[in-house]
């Protein structure tokens, strides 16, 4: 039981932190990012360059993927999504957008980093081992306890700096902030950004313990939404919620439903949709998104 | 008809032009080979792998001179098409063959695709080796695939034969991702585990193809304390996850699969603790490769950056098309003369040390001969290489 | 005077489907043509239903999810209870607008991202239901499927049987472009229809709907099951081609992609779901020369698209500038 609840924690923890930045480019910019998983992908291809190909330590890979994919996301909001919301005359047409993006993405992750699966040698050696109730990795720890410190930064930055006070506006009523004399574009580029590079320190964190390959793109976006959706759309603590609910979940339901084999997801997924049939804002949605 | 002819008239000018300027092998006629099978998104690796075995022995043919085919020196060109593993995809890609003229296509890599092209490969006179395993491709009446590796079900009761005889196995537990291939992999492995006289312990364990964690998908199964785990069908990719996770949950017992796989994948995933993982090799070893297979793998890695194990397996296919047009020069643009030619079928097999041959197997499985011969290697994996642990022959 | 234009249009649109591209291709023998033109026209059919679903305001990623279902019906009425294709045809397509009630009724409640995410989870549920389910033999799939018989009213062969065919290629191709006409048709139909201007007016502002009458629940899931039937009609004609069918076929992929056509051709224009099918799915293939930069350029292209004409490309001839 304690092992199920380790598990559930550890895979919630880093869930959460994937839809953090999905959540927050949503709540800005009203942006289903399709490309965050690829987003995700490149990141961690960055810290496996640098840490296992040029040898350098891992912080270094850390730091690179934030800065690269920081970047990236600032380019990708100015030059693509900017000019695009501004002359589409609906919402969903960023969809295709975005969607064009996390194919470009996959092109160039597979022509700069190749088709194999990567992974980073572990950080840390060891097992934790607690009267074999509770057994944990001491890399998955140390993961884990990045992950959740990172959430904590995160939400200290929203709620306590000018730009997150700004970014908090922005998300609650663009045309008033904009009123209140918020820099709209200076903070959704920022916004972007930011969602961005916490894509890429997840994959950062995650290179030295899942690996990544150039599959993992899509299948991430679709997890991030279902989060997203569980907690809901564009709120910040719904996203944080979203990502422990589902790795609970999983950790629950892949142990309970082991005898009964190939439905396992079936059930998680089926019981997610009758979820939101009832409760369509999720927890902490606002309705209709 | 008009390709044909023309075809013909240029096979005849290159002959006559060889014949009067001594040697010139650029005005070799093209033999046009395909490959239909996945070379993006996640699933790229086993595609590439087979795509770049094929350019790389066909770029080494035309370098050396040509394909002697019924004293005729052919230069080889493959022609790719990238199915995405859709299976719709993979239609059009051999439709595409077949209006290329082309009656002879390696892949596709995956169960459906496979599947979806048999009516377009039977249509249009194309012989299509696959890298998928449901029997009914390689069966009566189907005629036109042939199986390019050796199969699940043929590798995985010799695994488990052998565990059972050297390391005393009596349990054994099955994962599988919850897709085609994995399952039926799955299904078809526990099936012959108990014809063996195996307990199998679990067997109902799956996980969904993008798990980042596999501590929860394997709790379960490793509470089953079998003797040995099976990973059936796994992909490179979750390997080292798998292993890594069980080991890390204090699993001590034997850890298997029937599928290839990369030793650096596994050693940077997983690192030692992958000692000991057993899976099915490509089709070579540093005591089975002669020359040319050593040769093969510098000129793979001189073109593409970085060798793949895989890529042992997958030469093959191309060197049985050429060696079996080479036997009857009629199987050129006639595959009734190929899959005549086929049942009587002997070679030297050009990667092998020894007197290994080329031929064609599967009379046992399949009913009909409808299969390459390649060795089966089993290799156990030590410290960033793999070991073998024993070769085997498929009849 | 646009009346004119527009039977005009439609007239040649018809010439050129029926006969020129197969004289065409007898004349160029790119016989190949015919599987990619076919494949076309029954995604375009699934397009249809997406665009169906837009045109009520919401963004539909499940049609792979109908497209399967509509698959399996066909297969499993043709190897297990011995149904001639011709009759599972809309077996496949009334039960996948059936099951799209019964899932429609709770979901088409959401809207926005939430039922864009909702539709994009159950193509994944169907896929799994298909593995698990008794009838659909698993994951091993369903192949060897036969190819369609014969159609015979009274004694009358209208269609004969594909087994016998010189050329079933290009029957599956008439098939399938007949079915795209028919289902274009339609979908003319109902957009100019009082059911269309019903459609719009939830699309622009559902409360105010409500308000003055419309019955939005109805009307909601009534679009929704015309939509899936055409997924469900896509589906099992794919099967028929590939006489297999597998867990697989369609996946989250086709969903995203049905998608994507819609917006490609143009959200406002009822050919639009067409003309972005082709284009994407024959720009795709035109590429394939370009090898491992083919997805690159591909995706190159939809960036650039988007940022030239982020409403479509049939938004090039929009005069009135509002788009319906």
């Amino acid at each position: 039981m304690e092992q199920i609840l380790a598990n559930g924690l550890y895979l919630g923890a880093q869930y959460a932190l994937i839809a953090l930045g999905l959540t927050l480019i949503f709540s800005l910019m009203n942006v289903l990012n399709f490309a965050h998983g690829q987003m995700y992908v490149f990141g961690g291809f960055v810290t496996y360059t640098v840490v296992a190909q040029w040898g350098l330590p891992f912080i270094v890979g850390l730091m690179a993927s934030a800065i690269i994919l920081a970047v990236m996301g600032a380019l990708i909001e100015v030059f693509l999504f900017r000019p695009v919301i501004r002359k589409s005359k609906r919402d969903e047409s960023t969809m295709l957008l975005a969607a064009g993006i996390a194919f470009f993405l996959d092109a160039v992750i597979l022509l700069v980093f190749g088709e194999k699966q990567r992974g980073v040698p572990k950080i840390v050696d060891g097992v934790f081992n607690w009267d074999m109730r509770i057994i944990m990795p001491y890399d998955r720890i140390l993961i884990g306890v990045l992950a959740v410190a990172l959430i904590a930064g995160f939400i200290a930055l929203m709620q306590y700096s000018k730009t997150g006070r700004a970014m908090r506006a922005l998300a609650q009523d663009r045309m008033a902030a904009q009123l209140m004399g918020v820099d709209v574009d200076r903070y959704s580029m920022i916004g972007f950004a930011l969602g961005a590079m916490l894509a890429g320190l997840v994959g950062g964190l995650l290179v030295t313990i899942t690996g990544i390959n150039l599959g993992m793109g899509g299948p991430t976006s679709i997890k991030a939404f279902l989060m997203i959706m569980i907690g809901g759309a564009g709120v910040i603590s719904g996203a944080i919620a979203g990502g422990f609910i589902l790795g609970m979940m999983e950790s629950v339901g892949l142990t309970v439903l082991a005898a009964y084999g190939d439905i396992t997801y079936l059930v998680i997924f089926a019981s997610l949709m009758v979820f939101l049939a009832f409760r369509p804002q999720g927890l902490m949605g606002k309705p209709w998104g | 008809m008009l390709r044909r002819s023309f075809l013909r008239t240029t096979a005849l000018a290159a002959v006559a032009s060889i014949a009067m300027l001594g040697a010139a092998h650029a005005e070799n006629p093209i033999l046009k080979i395909g490959f239909v099978g996945v070379t993006s998104g996640p699933a790229a690796a086993w595609g590439t792998s087979n795509q770049r075995s094929m350019e790389t022995r066909a770029a080494w043919i035309n370098e050396t001179g040509g394909y002697d085919i019924g004293g005729t020196k052919y230069d080889i060109e493959i022609v790719s098409f990238d199915d995405q593993k859709d299976p719709k995809r993979a239609i059009a890609g051999m439709e595409q063959m077949a209006q290329a003229g082309i009656h002879y296509v390696v892949g596709p890599n995956v169960d459906d695709g496979a599947a979806a092209v048999r009516p377009v490969a039977e249509q249009n006179d194309i012989m299509y080796f696959p890298y998928a395993f449901p029997k009914e491709l390689y069966t009566a009446p189907a005629s036109n695939a042939i199986l390019g590796m050796v199969a699940n079900y043929q590798s995985g009761p010799a695994i488990y034969k052998y565990l059972m005889e050297n390391n005393g196995v009596k349990k054994v537990a099955f994962v599988a991702g919850n897709e085609s291939d994995p399952l039926s992999q799955r299904d078809s492995g526990a099936a012959a585990a108990r014809e063996l006289g195996l307990e199998v312990v679990s067997d109902s364990v799956t996980y969904q193809m993008d798990t980042t964690d596999f501590t929860p998908v394997l709790l379960p199964v490793i509470q089953t304390a079998p003797d040995l785990l099976v990973l059936s069908g796994v992909s490179p990719a979750n390997a080292p996850q798998l292993i890594r996770s069980a080991r890390e949950l204090g699993y001590t017992g034997l850890i298997s699969t029937e599928t290839a796989q990369n030793a650096a994948v596994l050693a940077e995933g997983a690192g030692e603790l992958a000692n000991g993982f057993i899976s099915v090799g490509g089709a070579s070893t540093p005591d089975l490769a002669s020359d040319m297979m050593k040769e093969f793998v510098t000129r793979y890695t001189a073109m593409f950056g970085e060798y793949n194990d895989e890529s042992n397996t997958k030469v093959y296919a191309l060197e049985y098309i050429l060696a079996t047009m080479a036997a009857n020069p009629a199987a050129i643009e006639d595959i009734d003369a190929f899959k005549a030619t086929m049942d009587t079928f002997e070679a030297p097999n050009p990667f092998m040390v020894g007197d290994a041959k080329l031929k064609y197997v599967g009379s046992s499985s399949f009913g009909q001969k409808r299969q390459v011969s390649v060795p089966l290697v089993v290799n156990v994996y030590k410290d960033g290489a793999f070991e073998t642990l024993f070769v085997a022959q498929v009849d | 005077m646009d009346m004119n234009k527009q039977i005009i249009g439609v007239a040649a649109f018809l010439l050129a489907v029926f006969v020129l591209v197969p004289i065409l291709i007898a004349a160029s023998g790119r016989w190949d043509l015919y599987y990619t033109l076919t494949s076309v026209a029954l995604l375009a059919i699934g397009s249809a239903g997406v665009w169906l679903t837009f045109y009520i305001g919401r963004i539909n990623i499940g049609q792979g999810a109908y497209a399967l279902m509509g698959g399996y019906v066909s297969a499993v009425l043709m190897t297990q209870a011995g149904f001639s294709f011709w009759a599972t045809l809309p077996i496949a397509g009334i039960l996948c607008a059936a099951i799209s009630v019964l899932i429609g009724l709770p979901i088409l409640r959401l809207r926005g991202v939430y039922f864009a995410m909702i539709t994009l989870v159950l193509t994944e549920v169907t896929r799994l239901t298909a593995l698990a389910l008794p009838f659909t033999n698993g994951a091993k799939g369903i192949t060897s499927i036969p190819l369609p018989g014969e159609l015979s009213l009274l004694g009358l062969t209208i269609i004969p049987d594909f087994a016998t065919m010189e050329n079933p290629k290009l029957a599956f191709y008439l098939l399938a472009v007949t079915l795209m006409v028919l289902t274009y048709a339609a979908l003319w139909r109902i957009v100019n229809s009082r059911l269309g201007h019903l459609c719009r007016s939830l699309q622009q502002n559902e409360e105010l709907a409500a308000s003055i009458g419309v019955n939005t629940a109805y009307l909601r899931v009534l679009a929704y099951a015309i939509s899936s039937f055409f997924g469900g009609l896509a589906g099992a004609v794919f099967v028929a081609i590939s006489q297999s069918i597998y867990p697989s076929s369609f996946a989250v992929a086709d969903s995203v992609n049905f998608m994507l056509y819609c917006f490609v051709g143009g959200l406002g224009f009822v050919t639009g779901p067409m003309l972005g099918t082709f284009l994407l799915y024959f720009g795709w293939d035109l590429l394939s020369v370009a090898k491992e930069y083919q997805l690159l350029i591909y995706s190159s292209a939809m960036i650039a698209l988007m940022l030239v004409l982020p409403n479509g490309i049939l938004s090039l001839f929009d005069r009135k500038g509002g788009g319906k």
